[in-house]
């Protein structure tokens, strides 16, 4: 399902920190939002969802502006979750997935037969099955990542839009739910995330959308983006991209400036520093 | 959508409605658990008092018009009290149940949020503007009163978006301060130490047929309201940005729960004065019992907050009978070693 974004700003109590940004992010995408903190980008994200009012502009889902639609049609067609969400109480996997049928329950309903196989489709799909019946405080980092994914995905989205889902997690962790975004894309659900790790957008993402002070710094597929004075522009510090030799794909990095690195391992390449 | 959940075996939810169904028959073991104790307790206060009547006086009494004694102790004070009573724990509770939601903290209470001391202020006000007035104007009085104390917890706990944690501090204030001016005016008006004793400290002497009756056209629909928001309110328990993602409207949803709360507290006051720790407690108690979900935890703990009532207000008619002394001190002396044990070991 298309998501498109026209001339959206929002903000904050009358401070703007999405300006007038416009984007159409096409059914079965997978992007990667990336930027600086503080750029807009978690805002970006909110506006996208519902969650933030824009001062002005919309956003589409499919050909409706999602303004017009209410709270939980658009939850049953967009799922988002949020940066380190917090249920805050001795809840199992199993009662935060079902939560996720909300948007599709009426008041009072019993749970039907569809919401039984959403539940287990998205345990299943978020790999949660097994600790289904632990509470979510007894979880590690990447469990507790990939229930919150199930949650989104009991509501059966066709849209997934993430904050940071990798923040906090170990390098294993991480992979894991870039996997698993990656094989939800497969299956057709159009991912958007917010991405603070580079390396992970530019290994995962079709498209990388740079997001400074407000505004779309650049965007497009991460070999053709993700070039060094760009990434300087966006980030603010020395950058160099280097090439993954298993894939080809972008590696961006931080220029090393030698004054801190390690002496012992001065760097073997003869470039200079510059 | 659509190819996404098709992939899924012939009967995938097989299983997952095996556990469900497993799960859930708990509930209603506890329910019909807390109903027989109910009755059970209910009895007994029908039989204990002032006087003592046996089983099968108290059963004649409530029944026929055979012994026109335990027919008159039985319906013109005991029964009415019960269900007073009953009324009082059930509201409490579930405005407790919902508040600790609402808040997404533990120690959330309609006393220690303020709204108690709110409606407990309009009820006192019209007393002692009027002595003569009318149960159903004590009664409108203090949802007034509930409703103006759940509003101004949420106007001054509002900054674009509620925070539990300014909630809870505004309730704190705001419940010390309508409790001053509470005193204030109790101690300036003549009647001060009969009836006030018993409002300040939450009692069921002397409640009547009336109570119950000027009460009921709040405490049905609020208990009704409670119910239909227990599921909007398990949402709201996983935060904000998650339950907007989800389809709630977090600010309005807030807002009806905590008006529902408002009506809950105020009938609860109208009857029975300044009742504490009941709303602590209960759901609690309700959740250690039927787990998180507040679409269980809404019945229950208004079975488990009827049920502390009577069992406090039997206490306290029978502790120093043929006198009595105000019910809301045994709920008090319940509550508090568990509020600093929550405080300790879950705050």
């Amino acid at each position: 399902m298309k998501l498109t974004v026209e001339n959206l700003s929002l903000g904050y109590s009358g401070r703007t920190v999405v300006k007038d940004v416009s984007l159409a992010i096409d059914a079965g995408e997978m992007v990667a939002i990336v930027g600086p903190n503080g750029s807009g980008k978690s805002t970006l994200l909110r506006g996208m969802s519902r969650l933030l009012k824009p001062e002005s502009g919309r956003v589409l889902l499919a050909e409706t502006d999602i303004r017009h639609m209410g709270a939980r049609e658009v939850a049953r067609q967009l799922a988002v979750l949020p940066q380190a969400p917090d249920a805050g109480s001795d809840l199992t996997v199993r009662e935060l997935v079902w939560r996720g049928r909300y948007p599709h329950q009426g008041i009072l309903q019993r749970a039907t037969k569809a919401d039984y196989e959403a539940v287990h489709w998205a345990m299943h799909g978020a790999d949660v099955a097994d600790f289904a019946e632990r509470p979510l405080a007894e979880l590690s980092g990447g469990e507790r990542q990939r229930a919150w994914i199930a949650l989104a995905l009991a509501q059966q989205p066709r849209v997934f839009l993430l904050d940071e889902p990798t923040s906090f997690l170990d390098i294993a962790h991480q992979v894991e739910v870039m996997h698993l975004l990656r094989r939800l894309n497969h299956e057709g659900m159009t991912v958007v995330a917010v991405l603070h790790d580079l390396v992970l957008a530019g290994r995962h993402a079709d498209r990388v959308i740079a997001i400074r002070d407000g505004q779309v710094e650049f965007d497009g597929p991460p070999r053709e983006v993700f070039e060094p004075r760009a990434l300087e522009r966006v980030f603010n510090v020395p950058m160099m991209v280097i090439q993954d030799p298993e894939t080809g794909l972008p590696i961006p990095l931080p220029r090393p400036d030698p004054r801190f690195c390690p002496v012992a391992h001065a760097p073997a390449t003869d470039e200079p520093g510059k | 959508m659509t190819g996404m959940a098709a992939h899924s075996s012939a009967d995938p939810g097989a299983f997952a409605r095996r556990r469900a169904l497993k799960a859930g028959s708990r509930p209603l073991a506890v329910v019909a658990l807390a109903v027989a104790a109910l009755f059970g307790l209910g009895f007994l206060s029908l039989m204990y008092g002032a006087v003592t009547l046996s089983p099968g006086e108290a059963w004649s009494g409530l029944t026929s018009d055979s012994n026109v004694f335990a027919r008159n102790v039985v319906w013109q004070i005991r029964y009415p009290r019960l269900l007073d009573g009953m009324i009082v724990g059930a509201a409490l509770a579930v405005s407790g149940t919902l508040l600790q939601g609402v808040t997404r903290n533990p120690l959330a209470d309609p006393t220690i949020l303020g709204i108690t001391a709110a409606a407990g202020l309009a009820s006192a006000t019209v007393i002692v503007i009027d002595p003569q007035v009318p149960q159903w104007g004590i009664v409108l009085a203090c949802v007034v009163g509930g409703l103006v104390g759940a509003g101004v917890l949420f106007v001054i706990a509002w900054r674009g978006v509620v925070s539990p944690v300014r909630l809870a501090l505004a309730g704190v204030a705001l419940s010390a301060f309508f409790g001053a001016v509470i005193v204030a005016l109790l101690s300036s008006s003549r009647t001060f130490l009969q009836t006030s004793l018993g409002f300040l400290a939450g009692g069921l002497y002397g409640s009547e047929w009336r109570d119950f009756q000027a009460a009921a056209p709040y405490v049905v629909p609020g208990l009704i309201g409670a119910v239909l928001l227990s599921g909007r309110l398990n949402v709201l328990a996983l935060g904000d940005e998650v339950a907007a993602g989800l389809g709630v409207l977090t600010d309005r949803t807030r807002l009806l729960i905590l008006a529902v709360c408002g009506v809950l507290t105020a009938v609860a006051v109208s009857i029975a004065g300044l009742v504490s720790f009941v709303g602590l407690v209960c759901p609690h108690l309700a959740r250690y019992t039927v787990g998180a979900d507040n679409r269980y935890l809404v019945p229950v703990s208004a079975l488990y907050g009827a049920l502390l009532i009577t069992a406090a207000d039997l206490t306290a008619r029978l502790v120093i009978a043929p006198s009595e002394i105000p019910m809301g001190i045994f709920t008090a002396a319940v509550g508090a070693p568990f509020l600093l044990y929550l405080v300790k070991f879950k705050g």
